[in-house]
């Protein structure tokens, strides 16, 4: 087990474009750290950096103590699971678990098997501790009864869970997933992404997790490492980035559905969108100025006539989800969308064409105009 | 609903137009002997076949000349001419037109085809018409060709020289040697006598060897050129009688050593062996070669090019006595013509003095008529040769050589004697055993002395009729069994209709001939004549071929080494090349292309390129290997001569290495359909870049080696075209792959039937072979990988 270290790492290809920059990042020893961000953002860049599938072409990248930026992936300790599995599929799921102890034997050579006096013997040894590894590993990911068979006669699931044997085995000192869950139904998903859960809690050990769907990201991660356009965004455990977003662009990008931003001025307290008048106190405070507001969906309600801030709004639409509705609404020639519960379906309904809806001023975020605006409050 | 029925309609009359269509085309090939060729016109249509050789389009024009000449003194006849190119091309053409059974009526035949061709009954003796000639008071003019000329066409079914008369000579040759006069004087040679001797011959070939980069003499040994020469020693390979082997008396021996050692022993006195000359009619135009020969008169219209220096024509030298052969091209008259008469008179006026005029004028060759050639249109002293005399003079001395009717004789005895005095990979012992050896087993073999039956065609073809109609029934019950609902029906008519054109030609262009080949196997058929001539011979020819042909058992031999060499290195050359083509490299697209344009190249022009390469003398081979051989006291191999039997069917594995860009680009495709993160997942598994390949590439591959490999095994029996090109299986047999050596018995042996069988054998042979392949590749093949 080891921690990984970033230091301002970046990748240029050959052709110029530049897909990751300035990444800083410190993985502690036993973290499950999730890079997330929307595709073409350099999560998956960063993570074959780390494999050493890619060349480093700024920064530093260290393993433990050593830096491993000209260290070839093979020696690097690490396993990798792919998004699609990437299983041998000539080998059988018992081969293809045991194929990296294979390559790291000491005692491989038929060769010498044939002529060095004592290897024989001892390359028994080892293909028993390889056999006792690949079952010990199986155990643990409940496919013991799969071990003959060939990757093509397996489920989804099971694939997946061979993948993760075969990363398993070496006792690495860390283990990367790259989208390990994207080809799975919905169903199938969720359930993985608990054992994954569970397997980390167990195993204790470093990992660094590639998702695109930030639900898998805040349920998984110790850390969220959010990146855009090859920059990290925000780096923190998930709460805190669902609660207090570094900027605009992690705060739409988290949370389902996504914040609702409206365009404004602040002065002397207030917050002025359209006609409307909001009084946010001191998060408005100071001289004029051009801000956008933040709304989380569940925060928004129908406004009581005592509600300070409040906005005119038109509802365009109500989605019945069951045990909840989302609904959506136009403020001025912003959308917003609310999300309350199912017992509120019909006061929606009944309101239909126009409808005034509140919030507290304490849950408001501000952000700096544009679409990395950092946040003010 | 109007559309639908003019849609309708249109098909329908489509379809009922194309049904008409292919009924009036079969109808017409199967009534074709019943209609016949004139077309139900009273016109006469004759049709006259002819090649060009040096002479070119003079050739064709004094042809064409003659025949409207005829055309208008016979109203009422029209002349079709047909000029296939050169006489190779004759030669296949006509065997094509005798074999379909429409031969034209009136062709060319050299004197050394007449045996084979009369002793197949497919020319018309011309005796009857010349009798019929003379009592109506016109002379042929018999009296006016040189017998020996004349007499080269007469067969009484074993020898030529006496029997009914097959041929009209148009024109002829006397050999000789053609030599280089300014050779001569910078020797401070005289110029060859009328009489001169081969010790003359000798010293002159030595003394021009010794001046700067020149070689004494070009001497070819085709079978004719090297019995003439034994003819001057006073023996010959056959006995006077035409039947008995002499090639093994103390005569030939000795002078056949004489010639071997000229060669082989002595520096630069004739080309090839250890001079560094290429051979063959054409070195004598470099200026660099004192003589060449025994060539006849047709090399003169390519010498009369000759600027740089004078040349001229000198008669045979001789040994105990003075000898010489014609050779000589005849108008023949084809067997089953309609109009026997017309084209009697056609190739009589053919051979008229006018005609042989104007051949005489070219200089090309002699014309047969003695007032003709004599005359001045053939004696041009300002012309070269100056010496035209010396043709004439040789004709004293020409004589008539026994030829056996069957084509082997030449081929086995220019290959085997070839071995001994041109490519020297066997002592002229050896080579003269084997070529006895060989041509007796020929004589003994049952195919050659037994009696057949003739085929029951007009049986075999109800049989095979009452089995086909019974297999449509049978086929056309199944399919209404497993008929469909109307919607499927209609779907399976349209499949069936778009299918057809494949049914179709699968039966009549692939199936119909396979079997008939099959057939054909247990027959022995000339595939000249018509296939009413095919004898019923059971399994003679398979017997045969197992118990009695060493030649067969040999090619076999070769194919099998080429195959084992070739097939291996090929594919590994190919795969290491794809595994090149499908790394990340600036202008991968060029560098692919490169690899993959030898095999979209023509394979007669890539051959005739790897000859040069592969060339003894001057070749890029050897240009490349001797710096490297040199230091270590090696030369490079002579590849198809003296080292053939080491190093000839390496040299075309070799070149098949260059032809493997079909191959690279399948197992570029595959490598492609390996996904790189399997690679990837390997390389942080621990692999390094020889664990990779082998653990996952390789297993990844399998099934595209396993196909390549099978149709590398089944391409390296069917190598043909390099080596017909290359090399025609010599020397001896050392480079008679398979396929060339049924080639040769097919096409120039005229044993269709026997070649078939050889064909029939290849394909059990290439079946074994495959599904040994496949069996034994079963436990090493992951098809896992392909279904994705």
């Amino acid at each position: 087990m080891a921690n990984i270290t970033f230091q301002g790492l970046g990748k240029v290809y050959p052709g110029g474009v530049r897909a990751v920059e300035g990444v800083d990042l410190e993985v502690e020893d036993g973290e499950f750290v999730v890079l997330v961000g929307p595709s073409g953002c350099g999560k998956s860049t960063t993570l074959r950096m780390v494999a050493g599938l890619e060349e480093i072409t700024d920064g530093t990248l260290r393993i433990g103590d050593r830096v491993v930026n000209e260290v070839a992936g093979k020696d690097r300790d690490i396993a990798m699971v792919f998004q699609n599995y990437a299983l041998y599929p000539h080998l059988s799921v018992r081969q293809n678990m045991a194929f990296p102890l294979e390559r790291r034997r000491a005692h491989g050579g038929t060769v010498r098997r044939l002529i060095v006096p004592g290897y024989r013997r001892a390359a028994r040894e080892e293909d028993q501790e390889i056999q006792a590894e690949v079952s010990r590993a199986a155990e643990v990911l409940g496919i013991t009864d799969l071990l003959d068979r060939k990757p093509g006669a397996l489920s989804g699931g099971q694939r997946q869970r061979v993948a993760v044997g075969r990363a398993l085995v070496r006792r690495p000192a860390a283990f990367l997933f790259d989208e390990p869950l994207s080809n799975l139904d919905a169903k199938l998903r969720v359930e993985m992404r608990a054992e994954l859960k569970a397997l980390h809690d167990r195993l204790g050990a470093t990992m660094l997790y590639v998702t695109h769907d930030q639900e898998e990201a805040m349920t998984l991660g110790d850390r969220l490492v959010v990146m855009d356009g090859g920059r990290v965004q925000q780096c923190a455990p998930p709460r805190e980035v669902y609660e207090q977003p570094a900027n605009r662009f992690v705060a739409g990008f988290v949370g389902t559905p996504s914040m609702n931003f409206l365009e404004g001025e602040v002065a002397d307290g207030t917050m002025s969108i359209g006609e409307a008048r909001l009084p946010l106190g001191d998060a408005a405070a100071g001289v004029p100025r051009a801000v956008v507001l933040g709304l989380r969906p569940d925060r928004l309600r129908l406004a009581e006539p005592e509600d300070p801030c409040a906005l005119e709004a038109t509802v365009a639409g109500v989605e019945d989800l069951g045990d909840r509705c989302d609904v959506r609404l136009q403020v001025g020639h912003a959308e917003l969308v609310a999300r309350r519960p199912a017992g509120e379906l019909s006061r929606w309904t009944v309101a239909r064409a126009a409808a005034r809806v509140a919030f507290e001023p304490a849950e408001a975020l501000l952000f700096e105009p544009g679409p990395h605006g950092a946040r003010i409050h | 609903m109007l559309a639908h029925h003019v849609t309708q309609l249109a098909r329908r009359t489509l379809a009922a137009l194309t049904a008409v269509a292919v009924l009036w085309a079969a109808a017409r090939v199967i009534t074709r002997d019943l209609v016949g060729s004139h077309g139900g016109s009273d016109e006469v249509v004759l049709t006259v076949m002819h090649w060009s050789g040096d002479a070119g389009q003079e050739e064709d024009r004094i042809v064409e000349d003659a025949l409207r000449g005829y055309e208008e003194a016979h109203p009422g006849v029209r002349v079709r001419r047909i000029n296939p190119g050169d006489a190779g091309s004759f030669y296949t053409k006509l065997q094509t037109m005798m074999a379909a059974g429409t031969p034209p009526d009136v062709f060319y035949c050299g004197d050394e085809r007449l045996p084979s061709l009369a002793s197949l009954g497919v020319l018309m003796p011309l005796d009857d018409f010349i009798e019929q000639d003379r009592a109506e008071g016109v002379d042929a003019g018999l009296d006016d060709f040189y017998p020996v000329v004349l007499d080269g066409y007469r067969w009484d079914g074993s020898a030529t020289g006496a029997g009914p008369l097959y041929g009209l000579p148009k024109d002829f040759t006397t050999i000789g040697f053609y030599y280089n006069r300014d050779l001569f004087r910078r020797a401070g040679l005289d110029e060859p006598g009328d009489r001169w001797t081969w010790d003359e011959f000798l010293a002159a070939a030595r003394a021009i060897g010794q001046l700067d980069d020149c070689t004494g003499a070009e001497f070819v040994t085709w079978p004719r050129m090297l019995r003439l020469y034994l003819a001057t020693f006073g023996c010959d390979v056959l006995g006077d009688d035409g039947g008995t082997l002499t090639v093994r008396s103390p005569e030939v021996l000795a002078a056949l050593e004489q010639l071997a050692s000229w060669r082989f022993e002595e520096d630069n006195t004739l080309t090839s062996g250890k001079s560094r000359v290429a051979s063959g009619a054409t070195v004598f135009l470099t200026g660099r070669v004192g003589m060449a020969g025994p060539f006849g008169r047709w090399v003169v219209p390519s010498y009369r090019q000759i600027e740089d220096f004078e040349w001229d024509f000198a008669p045979m030298p001789s040994g105990t006595e003075r000898a010489n052969v014609v050779a000589s091209v005849a108008w023949c008259v084809s067997s089953r013509t309609e109009h026997p008469r017309a084209a009697w008179e056609l190739a009589r006026s053919l051979c008229s003095e006018e005609a042989q005029a104007g051949l005489g004028e070219l200089g090309l060759a002699m014309p047969s008529r003695r007032s003709i050639a004599e005359s001045s249109a053939f004696v041009d002293p300002t012309a070269a040769p100056s010496r035209d005399r010396v043709y004439l003079e040789q004709v004293e001395v020409a004589r008539l050589l026994p030829v056996p009717a069957s084509p082997k004789f030449d081929a086995l005895l220019e290959s085997r004697l070839n071995q001994a005095v041109l490519t020297g990979d066997l002592s002229v012992d050896e080579a003269t055993r084997n070529f006895a050896d060989a041509w007796k087993a020929e004589g003994d073999s049952p195919l050659m002395t037994g009696d057949f039956p003739r085929m029951p065609w007009g049986a075999l073809a109800r049989a095979a009729s009452i089995t086909a109609l019974g297999l449509a029934v049978v086929l056309g019950w199944l399919w209404r069994r497993g008929r469909p609902g109307a919607l499927g029906r209609s779907e399976e008519r349209a499949g069936v209709l778009l299918a057809s054109p494949l049914i179709l030609g699968l039966l009549f262009v692939t199936g119909f001939p396979i079997l008939l080949s099959l057939v054909l196997s247990f027959t022995r058929w000339t595939g000249i004549a018509g296939l009413e001539t095919a004898e019923w011979v059971g399994l003679a020819n398979y017997t045969q071929l197992f118990t009695e042909d060493g030649r067969f058992w040999t090619s076999l031999k070769v194919t099998a080494i080429y195959a084992l060499l070739a097939v291996p290195l090929g594919q590994a050359f190919a795969l290491g090349a794809a595994l090149l083509m499908n790394t990340r490299t600036p202008f991968i697209g060029l560098w692919r292309g490169a690899w993959y344009l030898p095999s979209v190249l023509a394979g007669v022009g890539v051959a005739v390129l790897w000859r040069w390469v592969f060339d003894g003398d001057s070749g890029l081979a050897k240009a490349l290997l001797d710096p490297l051989l040199e230091p270590l006291g090696l030369g490079s191999p002579d590849w198809f001569g003296s080292d053939a039997a080491t190093f000839g069917v390496p040299a075309f594995a070799i070149m098949n290495l260059w032809m493997v860009g079909g191959s690279m680009m399948i197992y570029l495709a595959g490598l492609q359909g390996i996904p790189k993160e399997l690679t990837e997942a390997a390389e942080l598994d621990g692999a390094g870049a020889w664990q990779r390949f082998r653990r996952v590439t390789l297993p990844m591959l399998s099934p595209v080696l396993v196909f390549n490999g099978v149709m590398a095994v089944i391409g390296s029996f069917q190598v043909f075209t390099q080596a017909f090109v290359m090399t025609r299986g010599e020397p001896g047999d050392l480079t008679r792959f398979y396929v060339l050596y049924l080639y040769n018995q097919a096409f120039d042996f005229y044993e269709m039937g026997y070649a078939s069988a050889m064909a029939w054998i290849l394909l059990v042979v290439v079946l074994v072979l495959t599904g040994l392949f496949l069996r034994g590749s079963r436990r090493h093949v992951h098809y896992e990988g392909m279904s994705r």
